[in-house]
């Protein structure tokens, strides 16, 4: 168990792939953003990948360790420090009951992902121990970690001293730009080929009005094709207005002129057209930038992006410890 | 004594609420940071006198790890 | 327009939008919901989950079992297996859901719009007068008047999108610019030609004329009918709005609140979209309540 003595910024339990099979109700999978450096700390301590573990966004927080055990911290480098004395990203690490481990602020990426051998063991809900705060459902009293609560953990023993591979691990951009993949659709027939260029071309800032619901991108305005402009009224009055439609998770929504990316806890639907999708694979990306970073988008094709995937896939396992 | 109060987050700086020559106390908060709809206070760990303040209101995406404000 | 053939939209690496039309039509609602249903019947496995909208549905695939070269032509086979969309029969629940029309409630949160955001008429009357009916008394007999019928679920957890069923009841009205901060839980409201219910106080683009004090949204599962879920609706539900009063209101506040509230839930229906549409061409869809 482990007693949370300051709770970080937002500090909350999620698993993978997150709460399936409720889209059609309005639930989205919420879960991990950084699913890459996520399923790398369960394998660490010996978990499923996708078991419960933290997400620790910006800043982290310090816990006391209860019980004996085996933790490990992959993503944004948060110097974690057990006992104060510093500890080592991407290994895994025995902790003794009594022992406090704290997770300070993230010089370059943004969320670090704190793995512990038997997992979280919150009750879960409607399938998922992931939470999704804008409802109050799952991980903690569903909402992100506060001081003094006691998190449940599962038994088991963990294996202290494994680490990554350096090849293995998502590489954070120390830059602040990012070359982002985006599957042109399901709406990219609403934007004119000056749109496209435009899109692909421009260096799009990470707006700070943007969290897990949805990353608002700052850039130039957007142009459309006939279809915006000629539609029957009940598809609204903006060209980029469209009849209410299901909202693929990455979508790079439009919201009149402001593209959003509809990211793991955003709605399911509505009435804005999505040019582009953000492919799950690129998620990780996302999760490790921070406002002010900026993006550029490449265009590739669904077969490309799963092939990602599928890269990515095989690295969360045992071949990458050593 | 002296002490740098860095940011801890990054994001914009939604409130600063000292200049230099202003007194402050321990754990008074200095400046107020906002990132993902959440505000992130920073307080003085210590008293004395401001000495310096490297950003201002309403400055948008500031870094982590940064000098904020002095004191001395 | 209904596209003579499916459009299948790729959604990123895991998703695809199945567009069967552009317009607001009932019939493309039935047929996506009625392909949700044949791909729970036939378990068909590379299916992860499906969301039908007003004329499309979204389909979240597993990339591993199928290619998105094979989906299409999976998809169109079963389509194509549903037949015409008069084929289409359905489960249908029928929830009967008491609701205060010209509510005090909603007119608070449109004149607190006024006053802090932009001037605009007092929804009821604005809709009325758009939609050519004689006075806010008309405009609670239409829209109450007929049962609606749930096309889809999103925006929020729970928040159902619904039409009207009896075309004697259509109305529309535009989505206010820009949207208000916040809305009465339990508020019922109008956007284009559809009508959604706010499970929870959201911020929110529709006009509001009406308030439900009945739970949609019950995260504690107090009572029975969210025995599944937090959530009361699935696509394919219908809802018929009965007026109450605001003294009945409050009586059924305290119910709802002591956790004595008893649903009032119609279960043994079937809905068949051809006996639907034999029974609409017998009505004069000018006619109005």
């Amino acid at each position: 168990m482990l007693e949370v003595i300051k709770p970080g910024l937002e500090t909350s339990v999620q698993d993978y792939p997150g709460r399936i099979g409720f889209w059609n109700q309005g639930f989205p999978p919420s879960g991990p953003m950084d699913s890459w450096s996520f399923r790398l700390a369960n394998v660490l301590v010996g978990n499923e990948p996708g078991a419960a573990a933290l997400e620790c966004q910006f800043v982290g927080p310090t816990l006391k360790v209860q019980r004996d055990g085996v933790i490990a911290v992959t993503g944004a480098d948060m110097q974690p420090k057990l006992d104060d004395q510093p500890v080592a990203m991407w290994e895994s690490i025995a902790v003794r009951a009594g022992q406090t481990l704290a997770l300070s602020f993230a010089k370059v990426g943004a969320r670090a992902y704190i793995g512990i051998a038997g997992g979280i063991a919150t009750t879960p809900w409607l399938g998922s121990r992931s939470t999704f705060h804008k409802a109050g459902v799952g991980g903690m009293d569903g909402h992100a970690l506060k001081a003094g609560q006691a998190v449940p953990v599962g038994e088991a023993a963990g294996k202290p001293g494994r680490r990554v591979k350096e090849s293995a691990r998502p590489p954070i951009a120390t830059d602040k730009r990012w070359t982002i993949e985006a599957v042109p659709g399901p709406n990219d027939d609403w934007i004119d080929e000056a749109g496209h260029e435009r899109f692909l071309s421009t260096d799009w800032k990470l707006s700070s009005k943007s969290d897990r619901t949805g990353f608002r991108l700052e850039g130039p305005d957007w142009t459309f094709t006939e279809k915006a402009h000629n539609k029957t009224p009940e598809h609204g009055a903006e060209p980029s207005n469209i009849i209410d439609q299901g909202y693929p998770l990455g979508a790079i929504n439009l919201a009149g002129q402001t593209p959003i990316i509809l990211v793991n806890d955003g709605p399911s639907m509505g009435g804005f057209i999505n040019p582009y999708t953000v492919p799950l694979c690129a998620f990780w990306k996302l999760g490790q930038s921070k406002p002010g970073d900026v993006y550029n988008f490449k265009a590739v094709d669904v077969d490309e992006a799963q092939a990602i995937s599928a890269r990515i896939r095989d690295l969360c396992t045992e071949t990458s410890i050593e | 004594m002296a002490e740098e109060v860095m940011t801890e987050t990054p994001g914009n700086m939604w409130k600063v609420l000292v200049k230099p020559g202003d007194e402050v106390q321990a754990g008074e908060t200095l400046f107020i940071m906002e990132v993902m709809k959440t505000e992130v206070p920073h307080a003085a760990t210590s008293g004395g006198t401001v000495k310096a303040v490297h950003v201002t209101e309403g400055q948008e995406g500031v870094d982590a790890g940064i000098v904020a404000v002095e004191i001395e | 327009m209904i596209y003579e053939e499916p459009r299948f939209l790729p959604g990123g690496d895991r998703y695809v939008l199945i567009e069967f039309g552009n317009e607001m039509n009932l019939e493309l609602n039935f047929t996506a919901q009625g392909l949700a249903d044949a791909i729970e019947q036939n378990r068909i496995g590379w299916v992860v989950e499906t969301a039908p909208c007003f004329a499309s549905m979204l389909v979240h695939y597993d990339p591993q079992q199928i290619r998105f070269a094979d989906l299409k032509k999976e998809m169109m086979s079963l389509i194509g297996s549903l037949g015409p969309s008069e084929e289409i029969e359905l489960d249908s629940r029928l929830f009967y859901l008491p609701a205060v029309y010209l509510d005090p409630w909603t007119k608070e949160a449109v004149d607190d719009y006024r006053a802090k955001i932009k001037e605009k008429p007092w929804d009821p009357e604005f809709v009325a007068e758009l939609n050519g009916l004689s006075d806010v008394q008309q405009f609670a007999r239409v829209h109450s008047g007929t049962e609606y019928w749930v096309a889809s679920l999103g925006f929020w957890p729970g928040l159902p999108f619904m039409m009207p069923l009896d075309p004697r009841c259509r109305l529309t009205a535009p989505k206010y610019n820009p949207p208000r901060t916040w809305t009465p839980q339990g508020t019922i409201g109008m956007g284009g030609m559809s009508t959604a219910i706010y499970p929870v106080a959201t911020p929110g683009g529709y006009q509001i004329f009406a308030r439900t004090p009945v739970p949609i949204w019950d995260d504690k599962q107090r009572f029975p009918v969210f025995s599944e879920s937090i959530v009361l609706f699935r696509p394919g539900d219908r809802v018929k709005f009965i007026p109450i009063g605001v003294e009945e209101f409050e009586y059924l506040e305290k119910t709802v609140a002591d956790g004595t509230y008893p649903y009032n839930l119609v279960e043994y229906q079937r809905f068949s979209v051809r006996n639907y549409k034999r029974w609409i061409e017998t009505l004069d869809p000018n006619q109005r309540f």
